[in-house]
């Protein structure tokens, strides 16, 4: 017998040691393993997403207040210190003499 | 998986059944042909649809099992490394090149993580060795409920091969890969699956002779 030969008539013989597993449920206890290790996968970002979103919101919220509240301090700046200068004249004196800037 | 099976002849009820259908329909085929269930239910997958990959999973886990169970021999560990490697590929299914079949791709995931749990027994029992603490061999081989005097001779010969020669006899025999697929599963070069193979003929030859004759025969 050639060694192709031999190869060829071994490889028909060795077939049927294939895996053949003692429970035909294995098959289906495998896929739904499978299902549920992937639904795990997928939930823990779902999760981490969760946990983010409120709190990306939060701070997203947060960031707008503050620069809300810096434009609108910075606004309000100038009329103040007009309004400061207004109530409370500022007077100079040179060589005795006193000016108001009000005046 | 809605969608995948949609088609001429297949109507809209029973996706069960016609899960079913398509996979037994497509077992037959060899794992390097086109199968357009197969590129929709991936395109689908890659979509954010889980439950395409259920198609995938039918079509595969028999032959996954099998291979890695032929490397690993144990049962339990092949059933595990069926499903991890099932998980990979669905985890980094996105590297996956359209058009390309599923098979080859999983098979390869399958035979280097079995490779990998050969590699650990390997050094657990060389440290248990030198410890003088001779290691048990736990991973019986689970051969198949009707095998004959003859396939438990084949398989004791195979067993009794070098690591390589007899994963590489495994997958040739027993699974019927090509070398090309077997190289491209066990990264080795298609000219080392051949040595490997050449090896393992031998021997078995020698060891099978009063089965399949000698080579002088």
């Amino acid at each position: 017998m050639s060694d192709d030969r031999f190869l060829d008539q071994l490889r028909g013989d060795a077939a049927r040691l294939r895996y053949e597993p003692r429970d035909e449920h294995v098959w289906t206890r495998l896929a739904a393993r499978v299902r549920d290790r992937i639904a795990r996968a997928e939930n823990v970002p779902q999760m981490l997403a969760g946990w983010f979103r409120p709190i990306a919101t939060f701070l997203f919220l947060l960031a707008i207040g503050a620069g809300l509240t810096v434009a609108w301090v910075d606004r309000q700046q100038p009329v103040y210190a007009v309004e400061n200068i207004a109530s409370h004249p500022v007077e100079i004196t040179v060589d005795g003499d006193t000016f108001n800037l009000a005046e | 998986m809605e969608g995948i099976l949609e088609g001429p002849g297949i109507g809209p009820f029973l996706p069960l059944a016609r899960l079913m259908f398509a996979v037994q329909s497509e077992v037959g085929r060899t794992p390097t042909e086109t199968d357009p269930i197969e590129q929709r239910a991936i395109a689908a997958v890659k979509s954010g649809d889980a439950g395409s990959y259920d198609y995938l999973v039918s079509k595969y886990m028999k032959r996954v099992v099998s291979i890695a169970w032929g490397i690993v021999r144990n049962a339990d560990d092949a059933e595990d490394l069926a499903q991890e490697a099932f998980v990979k590929a669905y985890q980094t299914i996105e590297r996956f090149k359209p058009g390309e079949p599923f098979g080859p791709w999983i098979y390869r995931i399958v035979t280097n993580l079995a490779l990998d749990v050969i590699k650990h027994r390997q050094r657990f029992r060389h440290e248990e060795l030198t410890d003088s603490h001779p290691a048990a061999r736990a991973d019986r081989a689970d051969l198949a409920a009707g095998s004959n005097e003859l396939a438990t001779r084949i398989d004791a010969a195979i067993e009794s091969l070098p690591e390589m020669q007899r994963v590489v006899a495994r997958l040739y025999l027993v699974e019927h890969f090509e070398h090309a697929e077997i190289a491209a599963m066990t990264n080795l070069t298609e000219g080392t699956v051949r040595s490997h193979l050449s090896l393992a003929r031998a021997k078995l030859r020698e060891r099978l002779a009063d089965l399949y004759g000698g080579s002088h025969e």
